[in-house]
This record gives structure tokens, C-alpha cells and sequence, in this order.
């Protein structure tokens, strides 16, 4: 109540106070003097005893004006007018002191911002998204793969701790009559999906217990989602319950999902749920695949119980794996099953994504601190050139307080512009993640929610102002504490607080270099790794080849009509002009979407007790081979002849003859798979098939007319002789010539296809250079400005050397040499951070799924001497450059002019 | 000189309220006279503090001021106490013996219980 009231009166009154306060202060004088009048003092000697008596009259007004109320308000506002005057006296000193904390607080937060988009995130429109957790098998080798259906109706059916599971497979979907179709992106899903996310509906209802089972093709219905119903129905209400046809087939939209719902794979977006048990109706794949182990190609997500801990939950479903491994030896021996986290799901985009991202966020705090030492180095220089302001003041009566708020906000208003300037271009920066995204299929559902990350950026802007604050404050109270008249008679001549401050700085300065170096290194290592990447030869051509998809299933096509269609389209082809050849296959090499592989028996081979015999392989098209120019070594290659009623053939690469025949000689030995005996007809080049680093694979082909399922893929590749975006005119008017209906998708040349395996270390890459040159160009600006005010302070120790008969060059070597030894202290210094953090960057995998291998980041060795040293050499080159500009100034000062100058 | 003491934090208010409770409303230079009188001349004060102590117990509704004349025709500001600020010289005077009391307690040889 009482310091309300204080309040209240102090802010009504606030205005009036100084005027009444003086008439007061006038009338205690007047009588004090007249009192020591009366004692017999004259006049001037009883005013002097009454002023001291009173202890001043400029410190009772502030003492008073203080207690007043808004005196803070009007110094403040003062301060602050006083601030942009020295500002602006100082403009190059506040633009970089602006521009470099934009910068930091920019890429920082922009970096946040990105991570948080892509694996912070929980699942929206579900309740309880924490609770979810993603199931996912392991391989023998260790390696994360994806489920097959009697997996999931285990794990459904035995797990205690688990309130339910679900799988998804997403897929592409046409929606509409045959003459006008979307392809719409979609999941195909058991029908305990929804309840076990606990989606509400945005309209009619999602799945009902009764579309749970396991029938096959019972359950004809469909969930569309919000997103879809808005813009292809009018957000119609009469479309629930109607009939719309999926894939040629009828089925029922029951309901719309909730409108934060986007599909159970984290930053994406899909439009369609429809039950896993249609798969047969929609694109063929027939009812043994979906009994079948071996058919592992549905992502599981499990909700754990929540009086249950993902350990627990984790180990019940360890306990379960390792025991179906064991009655299901024949198909998963040695296999086991983990949970993790949605956001740390081997599969999907941010998969990709967050191997970069955290190496990302690691060198964007480097770049931060960089901007501190920057900042704080800049405002301690101006503070220590202004301790002759600073002490004059003091001696006309401020109070160290009143000088330190002073400073303060200066300090503050250069901060806030900086933070305020980084903060503007938030918006476009976190945007530029979506250029982030891998190309490929996942790049048309991709939906990122970007939200600007508050307490990241609290936590930067606020770290900035500390920095900026004690940088701009500390020098001021070590001043105030030095004995006034000293430092005004010294003037600042030799500054032995200078002196203080310059170790202060070089030792700032030293540890920017050291941060810059270390990122330098990291981008040095990470393009290198990638460049060495490049040069690996994927031993096949990819130029001057198209490759799309085409989804026939989706066209109502059972199997055999697909391959007709494929028959008849290749002939199109081979007369097309242009055309040099046409192949198809199930899968691309170095392509992005996973690889497939068979567990193999191999005639004359004994694997060992614990050997994994899940080879890769690719489904291909006679032509494949000579089109991507992999050639034959042994043997020959599928011709039109090894058609459905003839023995089943295969070809293998290399590796595969040496590892599994003694003699390396494969040809004519047999291999079991898929239910059937397959003879070996060829032995093709080794090339590689899933990322450019990789070690030699065994790998095979089997022939697409002997050999192709229902749920395997189609890709087209088409040779030709110029660009291969020319042809893709070409390629759509024969698919149409051959049925009017069928759509060529995600045609792209081979050469951007195999991009993507390449692309985490890509991005990893670029993005470091781009940090690396930000943390480069800070470096140098710090140098610089301390070399420059070290020059600045010295220039009257210059003049008197260059009187005494010191040359330019002596001064410039003097000038140089300092900076060079903050500098090497600043390189020594970064080699040594730089080789503890790449040896645990190089530890760093940035993709865990179906590869089979767990390729790194960073290729080489985090020792490579050369980029170390390449590194040193540049920035020391930066240094020089920055020293010499100042030290050129030096070795021009006018001796006479430099001792003149006071 | 030496030996006089500087006003105690705290301390000054209260003896502005209980020089104005003794003299009734006075100006700024008077209480400040009469508070080192007051002291037998022990105590050092500067005049200057004087006004900002009294502006706070102003703020906090313990006294009241008022422009009039002195006793030689000079215009000055006369303070006074209110009820709130008599109330609070009764509170705060009870406050201070308190604390004399106690501390006395522990400067003072402790008699044998």
C-alpha cells in the first residue's frame, strides 16, 4: 500500500518537483546565510559554509530528483539521446558492432529455428504426442529396418506395456475417375492407426473397431484429411459417406481427420488414410505378402502405457523380438527390435536432415561466441578511449553509477538494433529450410511447421546484452575506481589500464581466432570429405539418363498388365527419336528411397552360425545393364527369352562371386530365394549401390519378367543422347500412346537422382562453408579493430620511436609482429579445440536404415594434416591483412603531428 | 570535527518525525538545525539529505507540506505530520527502544541468573 502510494505520488508529482524543489533549496541558503551573517561571517565566506554544509547543490538536486519518481525516466531518455550522439560519431564502430550482433543472433536463432521444425517438434493433432514412440526392427548387423505385418500383429498382440501399435506405409495414391486423377500421397495404414494417435475427427468418424482386423480387403472405406476435403471438396460435408475411387477401386470417405493432423511421420504432410488389408484391391499385392516376414516394408508406432517408461517398454519389446527371432529363425534370425523416439526414426526426411543439423547447431554456438569476443572487444575499445570523458565527468560530480548507466545504455541501444536487425530477417532465413529438404519423393509431401523458437531466441538476444553490457560496463567501473586527478593529469599518455585491457583484448581476440579456425577446419574437412566423395566412380554413367516413376498400380493394373504395359512402352520407345535406349527396374542405385534385399541360400556355400544372408538386389529389365553401361565380366546377360516359363536366372556382381565361391567362378552355381532356385547366367561389374563411400557389396539381379511383386516399385530410365529433360516430352506422348491414362512421375536426370544419397554430406558441406566464411569475415573484423585501436593509442610512442630514428618498416614489422603473435597464440590454440571436436564429429553417421552399412559425414580421417594447415595459412593470411592496414597508417604518422597531438 | 558520527541508515526519518512531533510544522533548515542541536553537536549531518528523506515520508503520507513565511519574512516550506505519520512516530519510537533494549542486552555484563 505504502510504496503504491510513494508511486502514485512520485508520478503526479514528477513534473512539478524541480522548479519548487529549487525555490526551496534557494530559501534554505538564504537563511543559512543570513544565520552565519548573524554570526559575524561577510557574506561570501557564510554562502561558501552554508553550500558545504548543505554537501553541494547539483548533488542534493540529483539526490532529490532521484527520489522524486521519473527521474530515471528523463535521464533515461537523456542517456539515450546521448547515446545515438556518440553513436553516431562513431558510425563505422556501430554499424560493425550492429552488423556482427545481427549476424550471430541471425544464424543462431535460424539454425534453432531449423532444428526445432525438424526433429524437436512432437506429432501435431494427437493427444499425448510424447507418448509415442517408434518401433523398429533390428537387423543381425545392427542395422534399423522397417517391419513386415506378422511383426506388427506380435508386437500388437504380446506387448503389455504398449497402449497400442500401428503401422503405416505411406504410399502414392490416385484419386478420382480414370479421366481426371490426382495423385495424392497417402498411407495405408492398420486400422487401429487412429485410436492408438488418438486423432479426433474433423468430421464423420476415423476407423471403428470393427475395420481393426486383419481381413483382407473387408474394409473398403477411407479418411481424407482436412487440408484435402477444404481444397478438392469445398470442405463439402456430403463428401462423408460418399463413394470416391482410389486406384480405380470404390471406396467410402467415412471422415476427415483433424486439421493439425498431417500423417505420423514427422515433417511431412499427407492427404489420405486408407486400411493396409486394401492393399490387395488397390495395387495388387497379393495375401501371402501381407503374411509374410520377409515383407518388411511397413513403418510401426507404438503408444507407450503411461504408467510405463520407454526403457521398460523398450526391453518388453527386446524380450518379445529376440523370442519370435528365435521361432521364427528360418526368416529373422538374429533380429531384434528397439523403440526410439518419433523424431529419432531412421526413416523419413528429417532422418536425413538431423546429422547435419546438429553438427550445424554445434559450429552456430562457435559462431555466437565469435560474435561475443567481437562485440565485447569492440565496446571495451570505445569504453577505454572514452576514460578521459568518463573521468572529467566523475570530477564535475557524477556518481560511478550514474556514468555506469550511462554507458549501460548505449551499450543496450546498440544491442537491441543488433538484436532487432538479426531478429527481421528471421522469418526469411527459417523459410530457407525448405531448401534444405532432399529432393526426391519426399520433397512433394514435405510440411514443415516453422515457428520462431522464443526461448532461443530470449536466451541469444539476452546473452548478447550481458556480453555487451559488462564489455561496455566493467571498463567503465575499473576507471572510476583509479584516483581522478592521476588519470586526467596522465591523460591517457601510456595507459597502464590500457595496458590491462589490451592483454584482455588480445587474449579476445586469440580466442576468435581459435573459434574461427576450428570452423574453418570443419568446413575444410567436410567439403573435402565430399569432393573426395565426388571423385568416386559409382561405376555406372548416369549421364544423358532420365529416370521417373510410374505408379501402374494405381492405374487399376494387376501385375501381368503391368508388364505388358512395360513391354509395350519399351518398343514405343526403341523407335522413338532421340531414344538411345530404354530399361525399368524396381529400384535406383544411389537413389534415395531405401533398397530392398533377400535372404539368400547359395548352393555350395555354408554361411556362418551367425551370418546375415539378406543380400541387395535389384529387380531389372534385360536392357538395364548396357544402359547404365555396367558391363558383363562374366557370363551373359538377361535376354527377352528368359521370360516367365523359363528357368529362373540371376546375375551377380563381383563381390558377391569372391565372397561366396571359393574359386570365384559363379557362373552355373545355383542360389535360392524367394521360394525358388535361381542359376547364375552373369557375373556384372561391382558399382555402388546405396551411398559413393561405400565398401564393396555383394549384390544381384534378377530378371523383371521372372521376377517382379506386386508391391515393388517402377522406375523408367531412358538413355538418350543430349539432355536428358529433353526427352521426358517424349517419354510421356508414347506412356500415353500406349494408355491415355497413365501419368510419368518425378522424372529427373540420373545424375540429380543419385544426388540425393549423396546428400547429407552435401549439405553438411555447404553449410559449413557458409558458417565457416561468416566465422572467417568476424575473425578478421575483430583483428582488425584491435590492431587499429592498438595503433591508435600508440601513435605518439610511434611519433617519438620514428623521432628517435626508427623507419617505416621498423614500425610496421612492430605493428605486424604483435598481431601475428595474437594471431599463432589464436591458431595454436584452435588446433588443438579443433582436433578434440572433429575426432567426435567423425564418429558421426548420418543415416542408420536399410543401407546396411553406417556411412560417416566425414570420410577421412579428422587428422588430414593439409586442412589444418590450410586453415592456419588463411586466417593467418586474414590476420596480416588486417594488421597491415593499421600498420601502414602507422608507418605514415607525421612524427611532429603525433607528439603535437594531445 | 573528528569524532562526530555519521547519521545511522534509517535513523534520519525518525528523528525528523520526532523533531516535527516536539516543534510542530517546520521548514527544511530548521529541522536541520535543530536535529544537530538535538545531537549536542555529535552528529554530522549533511543539510543536503535532509530534503530527500523528507520528500520520501512525504510520498509515504507521514507528512505534509506547505509553502509559508519564517519568523525573519522568508518565504520557505513548512512540513508537518499527519495522523498516519503520528501513528508511525509512536510505531517506530517502540521499534528503536526495542532494538536499544536488546542491544544493550549484549553490550551490557550479564548479571548472574
Amino acid at each position: 500500500m505504502k510504496a503504491l502510494r510513494a508511486m502514485w505520488m512520485r508520478l503526479r508529482r514528477g513534473g512539478r518537483h524541480d522548479d519548487e524543489f529549487d525555490a526551496e533549496l534557494q530559501s534554505h541558503v538564504a537563511m543559512a546565510v543570513e544565520n552565519g551573517k548573524r554570526q559575524g561571517l561577510d557574506e561570501q565566506e557564510a554562502r561558501r559554509r552554508a553550500l558545504v554544509q548543505l554537501g553541494g547543490t547539483e548533488q542534493v538536486r540529483q539526490a532529490y530528483r532521484e527520489r522524486a519518481g521519473i527521474w530515471w525516466m528523463q535521464d533515461f531518455v537523456r542517456d539515450l539521446r546521448f547515446a545515438g550522439r556518440s553513436m553516431m560519431r562513431n558510425p563505422g564502430v556501430t554499424v560493425l558492432a550492429v552488423l556482427t550482433l545481427a549476424v550471430g543472433i541471425a544464424s543462431t536463432t535460424t539454425v534453432f529455428t531449423w532444428i526445432d521444425a525438424v526433429s524437436l517438434q512432437l506429432l501435431s493433432g494427437v493427444a499425448n504426442p510424447s507418448q509415442l514412440a517408434s518401433v523398429v526392427s533390428v537387423a543381425a548387423d545392427g542395422t534399423w529396418i522397417t517391419s513386415s505385418y506378422p511383426d506388427y500383429k506380435d508386437f500388437r498382440d504380446h506387448l503389455k506395456l504398449l497402449d497400442g501399435i500401428a503401422v503405416t506405409r505411406p504410399a502414392a495414391f490416385s484419386v478420382g475417375s480414370e479421366e481426371h486423377s490426382d495423385r495424392v500421397w497417402g498411407e495405408l495404414v492398420s486400422g487401429n492407426f487412429f485410436s492408438v494417435l488418438e486423432v479426433k475427427p474433423e468430421a464423420g468418424r476415423l476407423f471403428l473397431p470393427a475395420e481393426y482386423g486383419d481381413a483382407v480387403g473387408q474394409y473398403p472405406v477411407a479418411v481424407i484429411s482436412d487440408q484435402y476435403w477444404r481444397t478438392h471438396f469445398g470442405a463439402d460435408p456430403h463428401v462423408i459417406g460418399s463413394t470416391i475411387r482410389i486406384n480405380q477401386r470404390p471406396l467410402t470417405v467415412v471422415g476427415v481427420a483433424d486439421p493439425a493432423f498431417h500423417g505420423s511421420i514427422p515433417a511431412t504432410a499427407f492427404d489420405l488414410w486408407v486400411p493396409y488389408m486394401q492393399q490387395p484391391m488397390l495395387n495388387g499385392v497379393q495375401d501371402w505378402m501381407l503374411r509374410d516376414r520377409h515383407t518388411r516394408n511397413m513403418l510401426a508406432i507404438a503408444r507407450v502405457k503411461k504408467e510405463a517408461t520407454f526403457a521398460q517398454a523398450a526391453q518388453e519389446l527386446k524380450t518379445l523380438a529376440d523370442r519370435m527371432a528365435v521361432a521364427n529363425a528360418d526368416v529373422s534370425e538374429g533380429m531384434s527390435a528397439t523403440l526410439l523416439p518419433l523424431s529419432q526414426s531412421p526413416f523419413g526426411p528429417q532422418a536425413l536432415l538431423a546429422g547435419p543439423l546438429r553438427i550445424l547447431m554445434g559450429v552456430s554456438v562457435l559462431v555466437l561466441l565469435i560474435v561475443c569476443a567481437n562485440v565485447a572487444n569492440l565496446l571495451m575499445a570505445r569504453a577505454t578511449a572514452r576514460e578521459k570523458e568518463f573521468t572529467a565527468r566523475m570530477a564535475l560530480g557524477a556518481r560511478r553509477g550514474r556514468v555506469a548507466r550511462q554507458v549501460l545504455t548505449e551499450c543496450m541501444t546498440l544491442t537491441l538494433l543488433g538484436t532487432g536487425l538479426g531478429l527481421a530477417v528471421l522469418p526469411l532465413s527459417s523459410r530457407a529450410l525448405t531448401l534444405l529438404m532432399p529432393p526426391g519423393a519426399w520433397k512433394t509431401v514435405t510440411s514443415l511447421n516453422i515457428r520462431p523458437d522464443l526461448p532461443v531466441m530470449v536466451f541469444t538476444a539476452g546473452l548478447c546484452v550481458l556480453v555487451a553490457a559488462l564489455a561496455g560496463v566493467l571498463p567503465v567501473l575499473h576507471v572510476t575506481r583509479l584516483n581522478l586527478s592521476s588519470r586526467l593529469n596522465d591523460g591517457g599518455r601510456s595507459g597502464s589500464a590500457g595496458r590491462r585491457h589490451n592483454r584482455t583484448r588480445s587474449v579476445l581476440v586469440a580466442s576468435e581466432v581459435a573459434l574461427a579456425l576450428v570452423t574453418l577446419v570443419g568446413a575444410g574437412l567436410f567439403a573435402r570429405s565430399f569432393a573426395q566423395t565426388l571423385h568416386v566412380d559409382s561405376g555406372f554413367d548416369p549421364n544423358h539418363v532420365l529416370v521417373s516413376q510410374l505408379y501402374l498400380s494405381t492405374n487399376g493394373y494387376n501385375l501381368a498388365q503391368r508388364k505388358e504395359f512395360c513391354r509395350r512402352l519399351e518398343q514405343q520407345m526403341q523407335s522413338a527419336p532421340g531414344v538411345e535406349g530404354l530399361a525399368y527396374a524396381d529400384g535406383v542405385p544411389l537413389g534415395y528411397e531405401p533398397s530392398w534385399w533377400e535372404e539368400l541360400k547359395i548352393e555350395g556355400y555354408a554361411p556362418q552360425p551367425d551370418e546375415n544372408m539378406n543380400v541387395f538386389r535389384n529387380v531389372i529389365s534385360p536392357g538395364y545393364l548396357p544402359l547404365l553401361k555396367i558391363p558383363i565380366v562374366d557370363g551373359r546377360n538377361f535376354t527377352e527369352q528368359d521370360n516367365e516359363k523359363a528357368p529362373a536366372v540371376m546375375i551377380v556382381n563381383e563381390t558377391f562371386a569372391k565372397r561366396y565361391f571359393a574359386d570365384g567362378k559363379a557362373l552355373g552355381h545355383k542360389v535360392h530365394g524367394w521360394g525358388t532356385w535361381f542359376r547364375i547366367v552373369g557375373v556384372a561389374k561391382d558399382s555402388k549401390y546405396h551411398y559413393l563411400n561405400e565398401k564393396p557389396t555383394p549384390y544381384f539381379y534378377v530378371n523383371f519378367r521372372q521376377l517382379y511383386r506386386e508391391d515393388m516399385s517402377l522406375s523408367i530410365y531412358v538413355r538418350t543422347h543430349g539432355d536428358p529433360n529433353g526427352i521426358l516430352s517424349t517419354l510421356r506422348r508414347q506412356a500415353r500412346s500406349v494408355d491415355p491414362n497413365v501419368t510419368v512421375y518425378d522424372a529427373q536426370p540420373m545424375t540429380e537422382a543419385i544426388g540425393a544419397s549423396l546428400y547429407p554430406q552435401k549439405l553438411a558441406a555447404s553449410l559449413m562453408t557458409v558458417m565457416g566464411s561468416i566465422a572467417i569475415l568476424l575473425a578478421g573484423v575483430g583483428l582488425y579493430s584491435v590492431m587499429a585501436y592498438w595503433v591508435a593509442q600508440r601513435t605518439k610512442e610511434i611519433g617519438v620511436r620514428m623521432a628517435l630514428g626508427a623507419r617505416p618498416r621498423h614500425v610496421l614489422g612492430l605493428v605486424i609482429g604483435r598481431g601475428l603473435a595474437v594471431t599463432a597464440a589464436g591458431v595454436a590454440g584452435g588446433i588443438a579445440l579443433a582436433l578434440l571436436l572433429t575426432r567426435s564429429i567423425a564418429a558421426f553417421s548420418f543415416a542408420n536404415f536399410g543401407g546396411g552399412q553406417h556411412p560417416m559425414l566425414l570420410a577421412r580421417t579428422s587428422m588430414d594434416p593439409l586442412i589444418y594447415a590450410a586453415a592456419a595459412i588463411f586466417l593467418c593470411s586474414i590476420a596480416l591483412v588486417a594488421c597491415w592496414l593499421p600498420a601502414r597508417r602507422a608507418a605514415h604518422i607525421n612524427p611532429t603531428d603525433a607528439l603535437r597531438m594531445e | 570535527m573528528g569524532d562526530k558520527t555519521d547519521v545511522w541508515q534509517g535513523t534520519l526519518a525518525l528523528m525528523i518525525l520526532k523533531t516535527l512531533e516536539t516543534m510542530g510544522p517546520q521548514h527544511g533548515y530548521g529541522l536541520a538545525r535543530r536535529i544537530e542541536q538535538t545531537s549536542g553537536d555529535l552528529l554530522q549531518l549533511n543539510y543536503g539529505t535532509l530534503y530527500p528523506a523528507l520528500l520520501k515520508l512525504e510520498q509515504e503520507g507521514y507528512v505534509r507540506s506547505e509553502w509559508g513565511f519564517s519568523d525573519n519574512n522568508r518565504k520557505a516550506k513548512f512540513y508537518e505530520l499527519t495522523k498516519s505519520g503520528q501513528k508511525q512516530v509512536r510505531r517506530a519510537t517502540a521499534d528503536w527502544e526495542q532494538t536499544t533494549e536488546i542491544l544493550s542486552r549484549f553490550l551490557t555484563p550479564a548479571e548472574e541468573a
